[in-house]
C-alpha cells in the first residue's frame, strides 16, 4: 500500500522535477524563450545536461542497489568493484596525452572495464568469485589505481591537473550527442537486464546455498549481475566523471520507504536516483551562478549527512543490525 | 516407479579428498527418514550432493532417476526443497516475502505473483503455522518461528522431496517438536518424502519410519528405529557407554548416554546397603555412585524399577523372581551385603508380607553395631502388612538406635559423616534423629 503511493508520488514528480530543471539555470533564461536562438540553445544544452544526469543518477543508483543485495553488504556501491580507480586512471592518461572529444570517455570506460576484468580475475576461484574475494581485491586494485594516478597528477603541468581535478570531482557538461545516445542504449538495456534477474538477486541475500536450493543458478547470475552494474557504473563515469555517494545513498533511502525486494528497488532507485542527480545538477548551475560547482561536490555534500542519518535508523531501512 | 534418490558407489568430497566413501543407498517416495551419525561422518556433504551443491567425485547420485549435478536448476527447485540449519540474510524480510521466496523457480523473469503463486504462499504459511506472522520482519522471530518461516518458503516450492539438515538443533525442546510434528503431517499428508539429518537420536527415532547411520563417510546401519539404534552399534560409532531403552510413554526406542561414575570424592571408602523397592531407592543409589560410595542393594524383584537402576549403575543387587515373595537365598545375600557395609538406608519403601523380611537385614545390623537409616515419610499409607506389623517393627528399629530420615540431602550429609566416624558411633544430626512414630 504504501509502497504503491511512493511508486505513485515518484512517477508524478519525475515529469515536474525535470521541467524545473530545465527551466532553472546561470541566466535568466526560460522556457518564454524558446522563440529566440540564443534560447534554443541553452535550453538544447540543458536538456543534454538534464538527460545526462537522469541516465547516470539512475545508473548508479540501480547498480549500487544490486551490488549491496549481492555483496550482502551495506557499504556496497557502485564504485567498488575497482570500476572508479581504473576509470580515472583511464581519464588521466587521455589527458596526459592531450586527447580529447571521444577520446577521454572511451579512456575512462575502457578503464573501468580493464580494472573489473582485473578484480574478477583475482576473485575467482574455481570460475566463482567469492563476495569476500570481490571486496578485497575491489579494494586494492582501487588502491593501486589510485596511486598510479597520483603519480600522473605529480608530473603533469597546470593545465591537465585543472581538467583531471575537475573529471575526478564529476559533471554533467561533457558528453556528446552520440556518446549520450550510446550510453542510454546501453544502460537502459543494462537496467532491464538487471530488472530481468530481481527474483534470483532476492534469493541470493538469502546466502548463495539457498538460492542454488530455489533453483537459481548461482554461479552465472553472480556473475552477470556483477558484470551488469559495473557496466552501468563505467558508462556513467565515462560520461560524467566520477560523482560519489549517488549510488549509495539513493538505494538504501529507497529501500527505506519500499523493503528490499529488488524487483520494486531495481526500477525505484533508478526513478530516484535520476532524479536526485538532476536536482543536485540543477543547484551547481543555480546556487553561485554564474560560477558552476562541480555536482559531485553537491552529492557529497548532500550525501555524507544523509548517510549519517540513515545510520542512525538503518533498522528501518531495509538493513539489519 | 522410480526412487527419490538412488546413490551408487559414491565418493564426493572436498578438493578431491573424499569425505564420502562408497555409499550406495535408495529413498523411495513417501519415506521419511533421518540421517544420523557423528560430526565429521558425512552426513551434510551427502545432503550438498543429493541438492546437486556439489559433484560427486566418482559413483552416481541420482533423483528421480537422473543424475542430480545435471538436473536443471529451476526443474531440481520443483521437486526437492531444502531447509538449511541455519538461514542469515541482511535484508529485513517479512515472513510473507520470505514464503513468497520459494515461487522463485515457478516464475518467469518479468512475472509477478499470480493468483494461482499468492494461494500456493498462503497455504504454505497456514501449514508451517507462520500465517499470523507473516507481517513480522524474520529477524524478530524466535528460533522456532524463523524456522517455520523458512520451512513455509520450502513448501511453496511445492516439492515432492524436503531436506532438511539439522532442522531442530538449534531449537529447545517444545519447538523441536512443533517442527517434527508439522513435518511428520506434510509426510502423512500430502505424501511428501523427508530426508533430515540430525543429532537427536530420540526424536528421530519417535518420527521416522527409517534410520541411516552414517560414519566415516559410510553407511553402518540402515533400517528401523530398533534395529538401527542398537547399542552395539551405537558404541562402535559414537565411542561412548549408551544404553537403548523403550521410552515408557510412547514406546519408541529411546537411546541413552550413559556417564562413567568414577570415584569423585570421599565417600569411597563407605560402603552402604540400600533397602529399597519399586523406584523408592533410584535416586539414593545414583547419588551413591556419584559421590563414589560403595553401595549394594537388595532384596528386590528382578524387573523392579529400583532393580533396573541398580543394574544401569553397576550397583550389586540381591535379587528375588518378579512377583515373589523375598526367599532365604535372596536374603542371606542381601545380609552378606550387609555385613559388608558400613551403613544400611532403608527408603521410602512400601512394606507387604513379600518384602517384609528386608527388615531382618536391618535387624540384624543394628545388632552388629552398623548404622541404620530408616525414612519415616508416609509409612501409615506404605504399610500393606496388617495389624501395622511394618510400623511396628520400624518403631522396633528406631527404639533400637536406628535414625530417621526423610529428606535425601539430609541423609547424604549424615553418610557423608561416616567416613570420619568409628563404626557404630551413636548421635543423630539435627533433620535426622530418633522418634516416636505412634
Amino acid at each position: 500500500m504504501k509502497s504503491k503511493l511512493i511508486i505513485m508520488a515518484g512517477l508524478v514528480s519525475l515529469p515536474l522535477v525535470l521541467a524545473v530543471c530545465l527551466a532553472l539555470g546561470s541566466t535568466t533564461i526560460g522556457p518564454g524563450d524558446l522563440n529566440t536562438d540564443l534560447g534554443r540553445a541553452i535550453l538544447s544544452l540543458r536538456l543534454t545536461r538534464v538527460l545526462t544526469g537522469f541516465l547516470v543518477g539512475a545508473s548508479l543508483a540501480c547498480s549500487g542497489a544490486v551490488l549491496q543485495g549481492l555483496l550482502r553488504n551495506p557499504l556496497a556501491e557502485p564504485y567498488i568493484l575497482g570500476v572508479s580507480g581504473g576509470a580515472a586512471l583511464g581519464a588521466a592518461l587521455a589527458i596526459l596525452g592531450g586527447w580529447a572529444g571521444l577520446m577521454l570517455p572511451s579512456c575512462a570506460f575502457a578503464g573501468g572495464l580493464a580494472a573489473l576484468a582485473l578484480v574478477y580475475g583475482l576473485a575467482q576461484q574455481n570460475g566463482v568469485p567469492s563476495v569476500y574475494g570481490l571486496l578485497l581485491s575491489g579494494a586494492i586494485i582501487n588502491a593501486l589505481c589510485s596511486s598510479l594516478l597520483m603519480l600522473i597528477i605529480s608530473t603533469i603541468n597546470v593545465e591537465g591537473l585543472h581538467s583531471i581535478t575537475w573529471w575526478m570531482l564529476g559533471n554533467l557538461q561533457g558528453p556528446s550527442k552520440p556518446l549520450l545516445k550510446a550510453g542510454w542504449a546501453i544502460n537502459a538495456l543494462g537496467m532491464i537486464g538487471l530488472w530481468l534477474m530481481a527474483r534470483e538477486f532476492n534469493a541470493l541475500t538469502l546466502g548463495r546455498d539457498m538460492a542454488h536450493h530455489l533453483g537459481v543458478r548461482t554461479g552465472r547470475v553472480v556473475l552477470l549481475g556483477m558484470a551488469l552494474s559495473a557496466l552501468l557504473a563505467a558508462v556513467g563515469v565515462a560520461m560524467a566523471g566520477l560523482i560519489g555517494f549517488v549510488g549509495l545513498i539513493v538505494p538504501h533511502q529507497v529501500r527505506n520507504w519500499v523493503g528490499p525486494d529488488l524487483r520494486r528497488l531495481i526500477p525505484l532507485s533508478a526513478l530516484a536516483g535520476g532524479m536526485f542527480l538532476v536536482i543536485c545538477d540543477t543547484l551547481a548551475r543555480v546556487v553561485f551562478a554564474p560560477v558552476e560547482i562541480p555536482v559531485g561536490v553537491i552529492t557529497a555534500l548532500l550525501g555524507g549527512p544523509f548517510f549519517l542519518l540513515l545510520l542512525r535508523r538503518r533498522r528501518k531501512s531495509g538493513w539489519l543490525e | 516407479m522410480k526412487p527419490v534418490f538412488e546413490c551408487e558407489r559414491l565418493v564426493a568430497g572436498y578438493r578431491r579428498v573424499p569425505v564420502i566413501r562408497d555409499l550406495s543407498v535408495a529413498v523411495k517416495e513417501g519415506e521419511f527418514l533421518a540421517l544420523l551419525g557423528p560430526d565429521g561422518a558425512g552426513k551434510s556433504t551427502l545432503l550438498r550432493v543429493l541438492t546437486g551443491l556439489l559433484s560427486p567425485i566418482s559413483g552416481s547420485a541420482k533423483a528421480f532417476g537422473r543424475p542430480v549435478s545435471r538436473m536443471k536448476p529451476s526443474e531440481r527447485a520443483r521437486l526437492m526443497a531444502v531447509v538449511p540449519q541455519e538461514l542469515s540474510t541482511p535484508m529485513a524480510y517479512t515472513v510473507e516475502d520470505l514464503a513468497a521466496m520459494g515461487r522463485s523457480s515457478a516464475l518467469r523473469p518479468w512475472e509477478g505473483l499470480g493468483e494461482n503463486d499468492r494461494h500456493i504462499v498462503e497455504r504454505a504459511m497456514i501449514y508451517a503455522d507462520v500465517i499470523e506472522l507473516r507481517g513480522s520482519c524474520i529477524e524478530a522471530l524466535s528460533g522456532g518461528e524463523k524456522q517455520r518461516a523458512i520451512i513455509a518458503m520450502a513448501l511453496a516450492q511445492e516439492p515432492r522431496v524436503l531436506l532438511m539438515d539439522e532442522p531442530t538443533t538449534h531449537l529447545d525442546m517444545n519447538h523441536a517438536l512443533e517442527i517434527m510434528q508439522i513435518v511428520e503431517r506434510l509426510n502423512r499428508e500430502q505424501g511428501v518424502t523427508v530426508l533430515m539429518t540430525s543429532h537427536d537420536l530420540n526424536l528421530v527415532s519417535e518420527f521416522c519410519g527409517r534410520l541411516l547411520l552414517m560414519d566415516g563417510g559410510r553407511m553402518i546401519a540402515d533400517g528401523p528405529p530398533a534395529d538401527v539404534l542398537r547399542e552395539d552399534v551405537l558404541q562402535s560409532v559414537y565411542h561412548c557407554d549408551i544404553r537403548v531403552q523403550r521410552n515408557i510413554h510412547t514406546h519408541a526406542t529411546l537411546v541413552v548416554p550413559t556417564r562413567r561414575f568414577d570415584c569423585l570424592s570421599s565417600g569411597a571408602l563407605v560402603r552402604v546397603h540400600v533397602i529399597a523397592g519399586g523406584g523408592s531407592g533410584g535416586e539414593l543409589l545414583r547419588r551413591l555412585c556419584i559421590d563414589g560410595y560403595g553401595a549394594t542393594c537388595g532384596v528386590l524383584n528382578r524387573r523392579d524399577t529400583d532393580a533396573l537402576a541398580a543394574e544401569a549403575l553397576g550397583v550389586k543387587a540381591a535379587l528375588e523372581e518378579p512377583f515373589s515373595p523375598v526367599g532365604p537365598a535372596a536374603l542371606s545375600q542381601a545380609q552378606a551385603f550387609a555385613r559388608e557395609a558400613d551403613a544400611l538406608v532403608i527408603c521410602e519403601v512400601p512394606f507387604g508380607p513379600g518384602n517384609l523380611a528386608n527388615l531382618d537385614i536391618a535387624d540384624e545390623a543394628l545388632r552388629r553395631g552398623i548404622r541404620v537409616f530408616v525414612n519415616t515419610s508416609r509409612l501409615e499409607q506404605r504399610d500393606f502388612c496388617g495389624h501395622r506389623a511394618a510400623i511396628g517393627r520400624i518403631q522396633r528399629l528406631l527404639d533400637g538406635g536406628a535414625v530417621q530420615w526423610r529428606q535425601l540431602d539430609d541423609l547424604m550429609r549424615e553418610l557423608s559423616g561416616l567416613g570420619s566416624l568409628p563404626r557404630g558411633a551413636p548421635e543423630g544430626g539435627s533433620c535426622v534423629g530418633r522418634a516416636n512414630l505412634t
